[in-house]
């Protein structure tokens, strides 16, 4: 039986009040908008204001956080029916947490390589403003992303008449006394392979050589834990230990990428070793292949990660929903498609530890025979940021060129 | 009818403002912005077409300018020394390589706060320094199987059998040759590499090192091989694959030089003997060819930006796998090292082993300094024409930048010069320059002309001058400067030939640099005085003649 015209008429009514009801929740509320119908409501109602989320990241992932973005602004996110939407910057770590201290930036997210920075720009900002701009305690708003180990990277022809197949635990030792011996290869019978040469960043500047004096430092002392300023400023004969060690090397550049870069184009007349992330070898691997002759990955006796860090800061900058936002994108960010694209495509280490490394398809096995492993040495402790800023500044004072 | 008309017209004209006023007619002439890069010459053949290419691509800044690339090739540390002194303002400058990075940066500094280049620039392509010999020549000395080095040319460079030690009594002596270290990147890289093989290091070279007087033996030594020096690496690879072994043994030079002369041998366009690299076993040196973008006052940040967008076209891959043609090594790491980088074109792409040390700005000034000291000295004589028509502004400027030229000359040098028109008057004789400058500046002062042209006598007397007295162990060369034809000698041109290239085809022979000067000068008959004793013959005017002087010190 058709309705009658009086109940047509009232429910035409309730029809035509719920629709401006939820026209009208929507001006008010951006999380009704939703509801309202689609081509009369980007007819009638402003676009809801987007949630705009500032991101400063490290130049290392750059390839993988561009691929993600792609991928997160084409998922559509929102919050209360109000878009995500990313601003990002990359930059050299340290630049990263200096900019933040300085005030030149005011991201709401950041992500240097490694929780060195972290560390460094908590006791930094705590001294500065009198309250840390960064928790690394709080794993709701400050977590590791990604992973990759500092490695070092030489000709197998050359690392073999070093230390065989395996430096073990003298690593750095040894390093130092090649590198100090006035013989050069000489005194290992390759007089035709000249003087020895090691290469890493510039700790002041660049992660990896930051990372690469720590690991030097820590293997000195003969142990992963508990460094302390003391043991930098007292210790007269690790002093002169280091200093000799850096005082082999006549140039401390920034960028990690161009030390594998130039390993490769140049082959070993430039560089024997040189230290960078395992991902940044394994995105070489491929080029380094029937050129100078074998490159070699060789793990240190203990590591250190690069873990990316994504910290929300805890400013007055950051608004709520901006954190929320930025939380949205580091949860994209640690889903198990974008982590196995970081291990396939990119060759970090996913901290979504349900994705076997030895899948296939993993450069960690296709590259095995490069020195590849899945298992890492023990990892050191990151000391607390006053211990780091005394080791760059002894540094800076005694080496830096 | 007229209303209508007018009405359509004053339609048009605001229909045309309106649209201009919204940008929607573009300007006739656009905005360009200009990119200005100085390069080390070496490049030249890749990067010219490339130039071309690009600018015809139009490529545009954010703010709409269309990009246009400007470039002059020259010598390294002759546009570093230029950059310096502000006689030039490029926006970029990509010398053969980094060593005199630092040098310029010290010399920039001297009167700025902040460096020229800062931070480490992008490598474009990449060249090892090598020691180029002739095939035949290098297998004499081991090669390949022996590993050759910098003392080896040096032991080569001092023994007085030269080639007749190696059972080649035919090869004479050893002739040598790199680029004026003043002027040239792979000349002071030399230089450099010389020293160390004096102090049997291969980094951490010291000033106080500099001071061993051993050294400064052991440097003289090699330098006295030289046959001469010359102003960049591209022009002194020219001349020793044109004129071959007798001229030249072995020279210093970039190894894409070696493969472009084999590709053109192999290719029936050469027919010298085929040429090897040597890559010295102490350690060698990498030609870069850095691109700085300068941080200098005169540079925009529009310029900024679009040199870096004109060097993001050349690290492209197209642009990469060009510079392979043309023997270089790319720089971009994912191109294999592949034909014609190979043994066939006379390259060792597993070669080199190791580098020497790049010392530091202190110790690169000490090793020019050291060098200047000891480099082989000049015997040279300046036969210059005062006949009547040099008259005016021509006798003038010839006798300024004579002056300018004999400044650049070493006291240890030694200088004749010969005055010609209807007489022939020696203005001073052959001997040693320190102890009459003075003298010399004030006589040059004072020439002037007068008189008929006796061209081809003055050319003979000062040839049998330098015969007679000049030292075989010193670079030997005559200047002639000459506004005319010859007009009175006792002699004719077919005559005087065949005396002056006698031994034209020994690189130590005396060399003859000839310069027509004016529109009148008979360039053809110049040009066959010079050109058989393996000088060049220039082209000049009142204006120009300071750059050729400066040219033709170059050689020394």
């Amino acid at each position: 039986m058709p309705a009658s015209p009086r109940l047509n008429k009232f429910l035409f009514v309730v029809y035509s009040l719920v629709t401006i009801g939820v026209f009208v929740g929507a001006l008010v509320s951006p999380s009704v908008r939703a509801v309202a119908y689609a081509p009369l409501r980007d007819l009638l109602l402003p676009p809801p204001k987007p949630i705009v989320v500032s991101v400063l990241y490290s130049t290392e992932k750059a390839a993988w956080i561009t691929e993600a973005v792609a991928r997160f602004e084409a998922s559509r996110p929102s919050i209360d029916g109000r878009p995500v939407q990313l601003e990002l910057k990359k930059m050299g770590s340290r630049e990263m947490y200096l900019s933040v201290l300085d005030g030149d930036e005011q991201p709401d997210l950041i992500s240097p390589a490694s929780m060195l920075q972290i560390s460094l720009l908590q006791d930094l900002s705590q001294s500065k403003f009198g309250t840390p701009v960064v928790n690394p305690a709080d794993s709701e708003v400050c977590q590791p992303v990604l992973k990759t180990p500092l490695v070092l990277v030489a000709w197998k022809d050359r690392a073999d008449v070093l230390w065989g197949d395996d430096p073990n635990g003298r690593m750095w030792r040894r390093l130092h006394d090649a590198l100090t011996n006035p013989s050069g290869w000489g005194a290992y019978d390759h007089p035709e392979w000249g003087y020895i040469k090691f290469g890493h960043t510039n700790p002041l500047k660049s992660n990896s050589g930051f990372q690469t004096v720590l690991l030097m430092t820590y293997n000195y002392f003969g142990k992963t834990r508990g460094l302390t300023g003391a043991d930098i400023l007292s210790d007269a004969d690790y002093q002169r230990w280091l200093i000799e060690f850096e005082g082999t090397i006549s140039k401390f550049g920034d960028s990690t990428g161009t030390y594998m870069e130039e390993i490769i184009a140049y082959g070993p007349s430039l560089y024997d070793f040189v230290a960078v992330y395992e991902a940044t070898a394994i995105e070489q691997a491929e080029n380094a292949v029937g050129r100078y002759g074998e490159l070699q990955v060789y793990y240190p006796p203990a590591t250190h990660m690069s873990d990316h860090p994504f910290c929300v800061l805890e400013a007055e900058w950051v608004a709520p929903e901006e954190a929320r936002g930025a939380q949205m994108f580091v949860d994209f960010l640690t889903d198990r498609e974008m982590q196995e694209l970081a291990l396939l495509e990119y060759g970090f280490r996913p901290v979504d530890t349900g994705i076997p490394l030895d899948q296939s398809g993993s450069p960690l096995q296709r590259y095995a025979a490069n020195g590849l492993r899945i298992d890492l040495p023990p990892e050191v402790e990151v000391p607390p940021g006053n211990v780091l800023s005394t080791l760059l500044d002894f540094w800076a004072r005694n080496v830096q060129p | 009818m007229m209303k209508v008309y007018f009405k359509r017209v004053v339609m048009w004209v605001v229909l045309a403002t309106l649209l201009t006023g919204c940008g929607m007619v573009p300007p006739l002439v656009g905005k360009t912005v200009t990119v200005s890069i100085f390069y080390g010459s070496e490049k030249e053949e890749w990067l010219e077409p490339l130039v071309e290419a690009y600018n015809n691509q139009k490529h545009k800044t954010e703010e709409g300018s269309t990009i246009v690339v400007e470039v002059t090739p020259m010598g390294s540390i002759e546009s570093a020394n230029a950059i310096i002194a502000q006689e030039i303002q490029p926006t970029v400058w990509s010398p053969a390589s980094s060593v005199y990075i630092p040098v310029a940066n010290a010399g920039w500094r001297r009167q700025h706060a902040e460096d020229l280049v800062v931070g480490t620039p992008e490598d474009l392509v990449l060249s090892p320094v090598v020691i180029a010999m002739w095939q035949p020549m290098a297998e004499a000395l081991g090669w390949p199987d022996k590993s050759l080095g910098w003392a080896d040319i040096a032991q080569l460079a001092t023994s007085e059998e030269g080639w007749a030690a190696f059972g080649y009594p035919e090869w004479g002596t050893f002739k040598f040759g790199h680029t004026h270290p003043n002027h040239s990147n792979s000349g002071i890289v030399s230089v450099i590499a010389e020293t160390y093989a004096g102090v049997g290091k291969q980094r951490g070279l010291t000033l106080q090192d500099l001071n061993d007087p051993d050294l400064k033996a052991f440097v003289a030594d090699v330098e006295s091989s030289i046959i001469h020096y010359g102003r960049s690496t591209g022009f002194f690879a020219e001349r020793m694959f044109e004129r071959g072994p007798s001229y030249l043994s072995a020279a210093v030079l970039y190894e894409n030089l070696i493969v472009a002369q084999e590709s053109k041998r192999l290719a029936g366009e050469s027919f010298q003997l085929p040429v090897v690299a040597i890559y010295p076993k102490e350690g060698t040196f990498w030609s870069n060819h850095p691109y700085a973008i300068l941080n200098a006052p005169w540079v925009t940040d529009e310029q900024r930006v679009a040199a870096e967008d004109f060097l993001a076209f050349l690290l492209d891959k197209p642009q990469q796998l060009k510079a392979l043609e043309y023997g270089f090594r790319p720089a971009d790491p994912a191109i294999p090292l592949s034909a014609p980088l190979d043994m066939a074109h006379g390259v060792d792409p597993s070669q080199p082993q190791t580098v020497l040390e790049v010392p530091s700005a202190d110790a690169i000034a000490g090793i020019e300094q050291l060098w200047r000291e000891v480099k082989k000295p000049v015997d040279l004589v300046v036969v210059m024409d005062v006949s009547g028509s040099m008259r005016g502004d021509k006798i003038a400027s010839a006798r300024n930048s004579l002056i300018q030229f004999i400044n650049v000359l070493d006291d240890r040098d030694r200088l004749q010069i010969v005055l010609f028109s209807d007489d022939l008057i020696e203005l001073t004789p052959m001997s040693a320059l320190g102890e009459k400058r003075d003298d010399i500046t004030r006589r040059v002062s004072g020439i002037v002309e007068g008189g008929d042209t006796r061209l081809y006598d003055a050319v003979q007397m000062a040839y049998e001058e330098i015969d007679a007295n000049g030292d075989p162990q010193h670079i030997r060369a005559i200047v002639v400067l000459s506004d005319g034809e010859d007009t009175a000698s006792n002699q004719t041109l077919g005559q005087l030939v065949p005396r002056i290239s006698a031994q034209s085809e020994s690189g130590t022979a005396t060399k003859i640099f000839t310069i027509a000067f004016g529109d009148r000068a008979d360039r053809d008959v110049l040009r066959q005085i010079a050109e058989p004793t393996g000088g060049k013959q220039y082209d000049s005017d009142p204006r120009t003649i300071q750059d050729v002087y400066a040219e033709i010190a170059t050689f020394f």
